[in-house]
């Protein structure tokens, strides 16, 4: 027994259930059966060791009948030998179905993991706007260890079932009356397990509650500890953090009063069924009904049932669970890929040529972003999308990216349709710059050349040198080679983007998507991107999401888009000149970045 | 000048505490020693009492049970229909009276157990708050909050189950090998007597080989979950370099690793001797006392009892399988708990130091910095000085030092050479309180506690509405908080009340006005916002800059721009010092980010024609 069944599951999450349970276990069993050997050993094995543990104690009780009445030596020393041989046969035939169960089970969920992780990276990204990272990692990583769980207490069950059948069908041949009234305790446990569960659940939502609430009120006195201590308010903290951690230490009591009930609960039955015992087995031995050994077999009854008996009472539930865990990381299988290609193209290196036609594209059932959308681009243009949050500039981007899947018209690139495309070999010759450029928590170089495959790269360096200069990577503590942390967290937000920009160059791609970042760079690092940003359109078709003055000044072509339409269009010259939707746009986000806002600031 | 303290053994110097710390000794004599003092702290000790008390009786309880058992069977035998009652009821009063002492046990033993854990969680708070701020910016809030959560709840299952089942199982050890010694001839002993020996030593090796592959399946589990999580994060750069083969790959080498570890920690597991030992001790005790019922020493009925006493040697056995795991975890979160309280704080408070209203003059003489344990200089012979009332740009790209430079200015760090003058006295000789109660810090992530807008302005202060308000309107911030649900009530993190970064910097600097500070640090590395929003923080910043000494680390070359003294930081150095037109005739850097952000011809910047 590794665990003890009655607590295990008490926290997990109410999920509804929408697979039958019939498909659920037809589906775990495909995956068990590459293991089929694994799992027929431990079917074996567990019915040998459950078979020989139920039968030592009535080998026991024939011994000390034996030594009572006929006192034969030599079937003596045989049960005895018995005993021994079956102790030991338990032991072994225990020991390599634990063995046989843990290798099973292990592959079992490794094969899980691995077709989830499969399936999910082959998603949209429309499949990760509606699920939160976390709760994906914790279905592929967790559910499936619970699921593994789960299966090891299935195992339990059925060896403490075994147990208890040839137990109970022993005990009927000997005194049925007897095994009667001692299977009322079957019931009665059953009762006192399960609606002890139930309260005990309710109690350890409640006590986790409050919980969590201490733990977010430490983390936030924590977060803001330098504000605390120069407005010296840590007085006021801690007063207010005792009151919480009081409360929850009643709370948590309270439930660890409750759950710790049961087991005495669930032993005052068994001295109840036991007093019966005595009382109706005392009498039957005084009248020679049974024997001594039988006797003695039916007080140790209900010791022996005891563990059996609370396995199987919190079973049904703790299955259940199990199930609910199964049943989420088959729904993460089976969820279908919503960007699907019609045909495998592979292109030759792409001109750039873009063409939206008749685009039509919802996010969501209700929000739609484009109605019949049609634009033109030609190879090697620079084109400036501008507008306000809720305009369509990013979807525009990930459209062409292939990240979303639109309803209605075309994309085409370079004459053919993007849904003709083999995706990988299209992607390779898309660069891609998001806004929050993302790094992995690797090296500044393996970050760059993240996307090359070894035999195809050029100098990491000099991808650096045409991103704006490479020297800021010397003041690194290892230059190259300097772990960046997580999501490059150990470099500045301006260094992530020269990463990212570096990173693009080094895939030399024929179209450059670029959603420029928000965030305020310093002045130096900007300077820099400016360059990287510069040499980066360059000879390129590029599509740029911008956010920098710089930028629409200097780009072939604006277009200014409202609720899915471009409502203007031209370069900022002429677009200034209009007065109209895009001079208002820049009054609200690009005037501050102007020499005349700057210069006028000195003024106030 | 300031103490260097260097051992854990000094006082700690200690910013806040909440009265008497009953734990500072025992603290600092270990984990095992501060446990104890938890354990045994104040009426704690009677519950403990209670506890070893209760455990003791069940036990002995139990092993009465197991003897009453052989007598009762020995009468029925003799055909005693007057003992049939006796014994029935006897059986029912132990069979009511076990549970009833294991459930005052289990009790006690949950309220120590919570007690522990509240107890020991208030103290790491307090400490903790206690500590100085040089402590706390070395902290990473994911750190701590392992501590104070997963730790601190350790120490409760340490008690409950762990102590108490150790204790149970000890007990149901030792009572019926009394009972047996007792009762029965002598040479009985023998076998519960081995069986406990070869227990004890095969426990010890199992707990050795088990324990670093449950550390390795932790490890692995944890692996599994950052390496999803990050490629999931990062799942736009994956699909756009098309690397879902190579991360498909990296997940599924750590999550054969998991696999491998499971299975070797099932062979651990499945090897464990003692159940196979205690089955082998009690048929051979039972073979010995058929032998020596043969020899008429014994009668069946105390056959059945001694059998029966053997029988409770399975409850140790069975409990032995985990509950050691759970003594070395909470033993290792207790280390670590300790680890981070013992930590001593390196600043001197100098109570007895200078309390002046400061004018703000600050000169930084030759000042050079690394942060303590390191060997890389952070600063290096920074000199510059600046009026009462003058505004100093600080730029630089990341890593330049900057922050540092600011974090000396408040002494959140003491100098390694030079001096930081303020109105020509060295900083370290101000009372701290004094000093750091005159200067305001407007950090680069505003954190705004979940209390009302109100009491995250006031902060501390005892102020009317009114103070707040003109604070809020001095820092541009009255409009958006009166279009609040409730106004200056609202709850931050409510409902309806998500502030964006450029709102969250302006109640900033509405808590920096209110507290009418002479010398104002302001980080303002926030996210560009637009044109709207920027309006009223710039007039915001200007308001709160006007008359006071200011620190601006800044990317907004508005501010960059007007600001007295401009200082660039390469490295830690200082490699240009002025105002604007001083640096663009001297720094090619700086004349550059002019010239190509606004497409200026660079001889005309030069010539000061813009």
């Amino acid at each position: 027994m590794k665990f003890n069944p009655v607590y295990v599951g008490l926290e997990a999450e109410e999920y509804d259930r929408t697979y039958k349970d019939k498909t659920l276990l037809r589906r775990i069993f495909t995956y068990f059966s590459p293991y089929k050997r694994y799992m027929l050993i431990v079917v074996i094995f567990l019915t040998i060791s459950s078979l020989t543990t139920s039968f030592i104690p009535f080998i026991t009780s024939a011994a000390i009948n034996n030594i009572e009445s006929s006192k034969n030596v030599t079937y003596l020393v045989f049960l005895i030998v018995l005993i021994f041989t079956f102790n030991i046969l338990s032991f072994v035939f225990n020991y390599y179905r634990q063995i046989n169960s843990a290798k099973a089970i292990a592959n079992v969920v490794l094969d899980l993991r691995g077709d989830a992780t499969k399936s999910i990276l082959d998603h949209d990204l429309s499949f990760f706007d509606r699920n939160p990272i976390g709760k994906i990692v914790s279905r592929i990583n967790t559910d499936s260890r619970d699921f593994g769980q789960t299966v090891e207490l299935l195992i339990e069950v059925i060896s403490s079932l075994v147990i208890m059948i040839i137990i109970i069908i022993l005990l009927t041949i000997i005194n049925a009356v007897l095994t009667l009234y001692m299977l009322l305790a079957i019931p009665l446990f059953f009762i006192v397990a399960l609606s002890y569960r139930k309260y005990a659940r309710k109690m350890t939502l409640l006590g986790q509650r409050a919980l969590a609430s201490v733990n977010s009120f430490v983390k936030e006195s924590f977060s803001g500890i330098q504000i605390a201590k120069t407005f010296r308010q840590e007085e006021k903290l801690y007063s207010q953090f005792n009151e919480v951690n009081i409360q929850s230490y009643k709370v948590n009591l309270k439930r660890a009063f409750i759950l710790n009930a049961i087991f005495p609960s669930l032993g005052i039955v068994q001295g109840i069924i036991t007093t019966i015992l005595v009382y109706l087995g005392g009498n039957f031995l005084i009248f020679n009904t049974i024997n001594v050994g039988e006797f003695n077999m039916f007080l140790q009854s209900l010791n022996l049932l005891f563990f059996p008996l609370l396995t199987i009472a919190s079973f049904w539930p703790q299955f259940q669970s199990g199930l609910s865990s199964s049943e989420r990381i088959f729904a993460i299988i089976d969820t279908p890929p919503a960007v699907i290609q019609s045909d495998n193209i592979v292109p030759s290196k792409l001109k750039g040529e873009i063409e939206f036609q008749n685009l039509t594209f919802n996010y969501d059932e209700n929000i739609k972003v484009f109605d019949n959308f049609n634009l033109k681009i030609k190879p090697g243009e620079s084109l400036a999308i501008v507008g306000h949050t809720g305009a369509g500039k990013s979807s525009l981007a990930n459209l062409l990216a292939r990240f979303y899947e639109f309803q209605k018209g075309d994309i085409l690139i370079d004459g053919i349709s993007i849904k003709k495309y083999n995706l990988k070999e299209y992607r390779k010759q898309i660069g891609i710059i998001p806004q929050v450029p993302f790094l992995f928590a690797d090296t500044v170089e393996n970050n760059i050349n993240y996307g090359c495959s070894s035999t195809t790269c050029e100098d990491v360096i000099s991808a650096l040198d045409k991103a704006g200069g490479s020297e800021w990577v010397d003041s690194l503590p290892n230059g190259l080679n300097t772990l960046v942390g997580e999501r490059g967290s150990l470099l500045s937000m301006g260094q992530r983007q020269l990463v990212a920009f570096a990173r693009v160059l080094l895939e030399d791609p024929s179209i450059l998507i670029l959603d420029e970042a928000t965030a305020s760079v310093d002045p130096f690092t900007e300077t820099r991107i400016q360059d990287a940003l510069e040499k980066t359109i360059e000879g390129r078709t590029s599509i740029v999401i911008a956010h920098r003055l710089w930028t629409v000044r200097h780009v072939d072509r604006i277009i200014v888009l409202d609720k899915g339409k471009i409502i203007e269009e031209g370069n900022h010259t002429e677009l200034m000149k209009r007065k109209g939707y895009y001079a208002e746009l820049y009054n609200t986000y690009f005037r501050h970045q102007s020499l005349k806002y700057i210069e006028e600031m000195g003024k106030i | 000048m300031t103490k260097k303290s260097n051992s854990n053994l000094e006082t700690q110097i200690v910013e806040f505490s909440t009265g008497i710390d009953y734990f500072e000794k025992a603290r600092k004599k270990g984990a095992r020693r501060w446990l104890l003092a938890h354990i045994f702290f104040g009426s704690n000790k009677y519950f403990i009492f209670i506890v070893l008390f209760t455990t003791v009786i069940a036990s002995i309880l139990a092993s009465i049970s197991s003897v009453i058992i052989g007598n009762a069977v020995e009468q029925f035998l003799n055909a005693n229909i007057n003992s049939l009652i006796f014994f029935t009821v006897i059986i029912l009063i132990l069979g009511l009276l076990t549970p009833l002492f294991r459930l005052i046990n289990y009790m006690q033993r949950e309220l120590l157990a919570q007690r522990l854990e509240r107890d020991s969680r208030k103290e790491f708070y307090a400490n903790l708050l206690g500590k100085s701020q040089s402590f706390h910016d070395k902290q990473k809030i994911g750190e701590l909050m392992a501590r104070a959560t997963d730790d601190v709840r350790m120490l409760n299952f340490l008690m409950s189950p762990a102590i108490s089942l150790i204790l149970e199982s000890f007990t149901s050890l030792i009572i019926p090998v009394i009972f047996i010694l007792l009762l029965y001839p002598l040479q009985l002993i023998f076998e519960p007597t081995i069986f406990t020996v070869l227990f004890l030593i095969n426990l010890r090796s199992y707990n050795r080989k088990l324990s670093p592959i449950t550390g390795r399946l932790r490890m692995n589990f944890g692996m599994i979950n950052s390496t999803l999580n990050e490629t999931l994060s990062g799942i736009e750069v994956v699909k756009g370099s098309t690397k879902e083969e190579y991360e498909f790959e990296k997940y599924e080498a750590i999550a054969k690793d998991y696999r491998d570890a499971f299975i070797e920690q099932g062979k651990v597991q499945a090897k464990y001797y003692p159940i196979l030992f205690l089955a082998i001790a009690v048929t051979i005790g039972f073979t010995h006392s058929l032998i020596l019922f043969s020899q008429g020493v014994m009668s069946i009925g105390q056959i059945i009892s001694y059998i029966a006493l053997l029988g409770l040697l399975q409850f140790p056995t069975f409990i032995s399988i985990f509950v050691f795991a759970i003594i070395k975890l909470a033993g290792s979160s207790a280390k670590r708990l300790l680890e981070l309280m013992n930590k001593t704080s390196e600043i001197d408070e100098n109570l007895k130091g200078i309390t002046q209203i400061l004018q703000g003059s600050i000169q930084f003489d030759n000042v050079s910095f690394k942060y303590p344990g390191t060997d890389n200089m952070v600063l290096k012979n920074i000199s510059f000085e600046i009026k009462p009332g003058q505004t100093v740009a600080i730029v630089g790209t990341t890593g330049s030092g900057k922050t540092t430079l600011t974090k000396l200015m408040s002494r959140l760090y003491d100098v390694s050479e030079g001096r930081i003058l303020v109105d020509n006295i060295d900083i370290r000789d101000y009372a701290l309180k004094s000093l750091r109660a005159q200067i305001a810090y407007i950090e680069q992530d505003v954190f705004l506690f979940s209390f009302s807008v109100f009491d995250n302005i006031a902060f501390g202060r005892v102020s009317s509405l009114d103070e707040v308000k003109e604070a809020a309107i001095q820092a541009q911030a009255d409009d958006f908080i009166s279009n609040l649900p409730k106004g200056y009530a609202s709850k931050i993190g409510e409902r309806g009340v998500q502030l964006s970064g450029g709102e969250r910097q302006r109640i900033a600097i509405a808590r920096a006005f209110l507290s009418n500070p002479r010398i104002v640090i302001l980080d303002d590395s926030t996210s560009a916002i637009d044109s709207n929003t920027e309006d009223k923080i710039q007039q915001a910043i200007k308001n709160v800059l006007a008359n006071r000494t200011t620190f601006l680390i800044t990317h907004r070359l508005s501010q960059i721009r007007w600001s007295d003294i401009i200082i660039v930081l390469k490295n830690g150095e200082i490699v240009a010092k002025g105002n604007h037109w001083d640096l663009i005739k001297e720094s090619e850097e700086y004349r550059k980010i002019f010239v190509k952000k606004f497409d200026i011809d660079e001889e005309k910047l030069l010539r000061g024609e813009i």
